[in-house]
């Protein structure tokens, strides 16, 4: 009980920094223009095809986005606050603090969802029809938790070096291409689509662009259970990284440094 | 001194290291052994990089000691850190530790999620601390419109959130204009008489002094005495130094043999006349000048200098 607390303490504080200091929306903000983009090129190129590609892409793009990048300025802006040692020295874990805070951020992130059947719909006069619309909010559903899991993940790098973040950034785009999320996975070469299949993007991609697609989503539960696992395994490899990573930094005596 | 398992905090033999790269490995706290007692206002009295805030840090679960044990309220802090969080009260001071964009009253509510208070009980909490702490009145500001000294008062609210038997308070009066500081002190007080053990660290004699049951002196990780602040006051206002330079070799001869003059040294061109006793000073002062001395100036040693000198002369018994 006093864990639910503490990560609706982490929910609601997120939420307040986030309307104090709108810089932390800045994906949300970038969004439509990345939806311009990828409608504009798939409309200039005639594949009118891959029209669900170019609709959920930046809705990916942002989730994926925003939840990394909370998952370092949790860290980073706790630690230049002076703040960090002061919450890693409560009875809350510090994972169910960054978990709260990211699942706060990415779930406000779905707002893309919304911005991008906008500009479909204003700026290319393209009506988004979710045909599978119970599929489409649980697969967003799924994909918003597997994201925060994986966020976890990454806290406990950057709590160890402020440098990750670093390497997160140039990861981003890497990581959109080989999970399908720009472009399809049979475009890639085909040593590579195994890989693809290892990263939870690429069935959220899928299951994504089949609910806007008339037709019926074949293994929709296997790929379902293929993201939660991811998430749940993110979930439990960030928590166990950051309670390894705390110990070690509360022995180096680096906490609190910038 | 051992670990004493009823005392709200003991330490028993304590040892912290740090090593970085590239530099000397800097040895914080060097085999520290105190007790505080439940209730008690203790001191811990030290120059800056004594080691005062890396003992507040391994007792408040921030940093694991090298070697060495710690309990509070009979937890181990290494071992039970689970146990020992919701018992502390923890206050680093200094203008960070808040979030500047956020009200004083958000920040307390989100410090009493993360101490498991339940909703309700926690919104009643932050009122009551913020009306205690005279916040109440710009509750919904912005902390970053706030002045130093009303940050440091709600640092405090923000470690009493949780009602905390122990608080740990670390330079919680840096920066504090006078009035801030007296009120600063007089809430220590009050917390005090709520029965609450407080460990406070300072570089502030008086400050130690008007709070404090006792002081535990402390300087390059060593402790070097712990006693009544009137008691360590006497003892501090005792001595002092004059440096002079000049002055000839008869007129030192005189002043050695002077009551109250407990060693002069020559220390490159100057000499060092270190007193022990009240109104030795005026006495050196007026045989130097008399003596043509020009050169001389009044210093305090430094406090491990005293206290070293101290139980030299008295043994371990401090």
């Amino acid at each position: 009980m006093g864990g639910w607390r503490g990560l609706r303490g982490a929910i609601r504080l997120q939420l307040q920094i986030v309307v104090a200091d709108r810089g932390y929306l800045n994906e949300i903000i970038a969004n439509p223009f990345f939806a311009i983009i990828f409608l504009g090129v798939v409309r200039a190129s005639g594949r009118h095809d891959l029209t669900s590609f170019a609709l959920v892409a930046p809705v990916l793009m942002t989730l994926w986005a925003m939840s990394l990048e909370i998952s370092g300025s949790v860290v980073d802006a706790d630690r230049g606050l002076g703040i960090l040692e002061e919450v890693v020295a409560t009875p809350t874990r510090f994972s169910t603090v960054v978990f709260g805070r990211v699942l706060a951020v990415t779930m406000l992130s779905t707002v893309a969802v919304v911005e991008t059947g906008l500009v479909a719909r204003l700026g290319f006069g393209v009506h988004v029809t979710l045909h599978h619309p119970a599929l489409f909010v649980a697969a967003l559903f799924v994909t918003t938790l597997a994201m925060t899991g994986t966020a976890l993940v990454m806290a406990g790098a950057f709590v160890l070096a402020g440098g990750a973040r670093t390497f997160q950034n140039t990861m981003n785009y890497p990581i959109y291409l080989l999970a399908g999320v720009l472009v399809p996975i049979s475009f890639l070469p085909g040593w590579l689509r195994p890989v693809s299949r290892l990263i939870f993007l690429s069935w959220s991609a899928d299951l994504l662009r089949g609910a806007l697609q008339p037709g019926p989503v074949s293994d929709v539960l296997p790929r379902l259970g293929a993201i939660v696992v991811s998430g749940a395994t993110g979930f439990v490899v960030g928590s166990v990284t950051l309670r390894i990573v705390l110990r070690r930094v509360r022995q180096l005596g680096t906490i609190g440094h910038v | 001194m051992t670990a004493d398992s009823r005392a709200a905090v003991s330490v028993d033999d304590l040892f912290r290291v740090f090593h970085t790269k590239k530099r000397p490995e800097v040895i914080a706290l060097d085999h520290v052994s105190l007790s505080v007692d439940e209730g008690e206002v203790h001191g811990l009295l030290g120059p800056n990089g004594a080691g005062k805030t890396t003992l507040v840090k391994v007792l408040s679960t921030i940093l694991l000691p090298t070697s060495g044990s710690a309990q509070v309220m009979g937890h181990d802090v290494v071992t039970a850190t689970a146990e020992v969080r919701p018992l502390i009260g923890i206050v680093l001071g200094g203008e960070r530790g808040l979030y500047n964009r956020l009200t004083a009253r958000q920040n307390l509510r989100y410090w009493a999620a993360l101490y498991k208070l339940e909703p309700r009980a926690g919104r009643a909490r932050a009122d009551a601390l913020l009306e205690r702490v005279g916040l109440a009145a710009r509750a919904d500001d912005r902390v970053q419109t706030y002045s130093r000294g009303m940050r440091q008062r709600l640092h405090l609210a923000r470690g009493l959130v949780h009602d905390p038997p122990v608080l740990f308070l670390d330079e919680p009066s840096t920066g504090m204009d006078p009035v801030a500081a007296r009120e600063l002190r007089a809430i220590v007080g009050e917390l005090a008489a709520e029965g609450r053990t407080i460990f406070l660290t300072t570089h502030d004699m008086a400050e130690a002094e008007a709070v404090c049951n006792r002081v535990t002196l402390i300087d390059h990780g060593h402790l070097l005495a712990t006693e009544s602040p009137r008691a360590l006051s006497v003892r501090l206002s005792r001595f002092e130094r004059i440096e002079c330079e000049g002055a000839a070799d008869a007129v030192l001869a005189s002043l050695a043999a002077l009551r109250g003059v407990s060693r002069v040294t020559a220390v490159g061109v100057s000499t060092h006349i270190e007193v022990e006793a009240d109104g030795v000073v005026t006495e050196v002062m007026r045989r130097l000048v008399g003596a043509g001395v020009t050169s001389v100036r009044v210093t305090r040693p430094s406090l491990e200098e005293v206290y070293l000198n101290l139980i030299g002369k008295r043994g371990m018994d401090i």
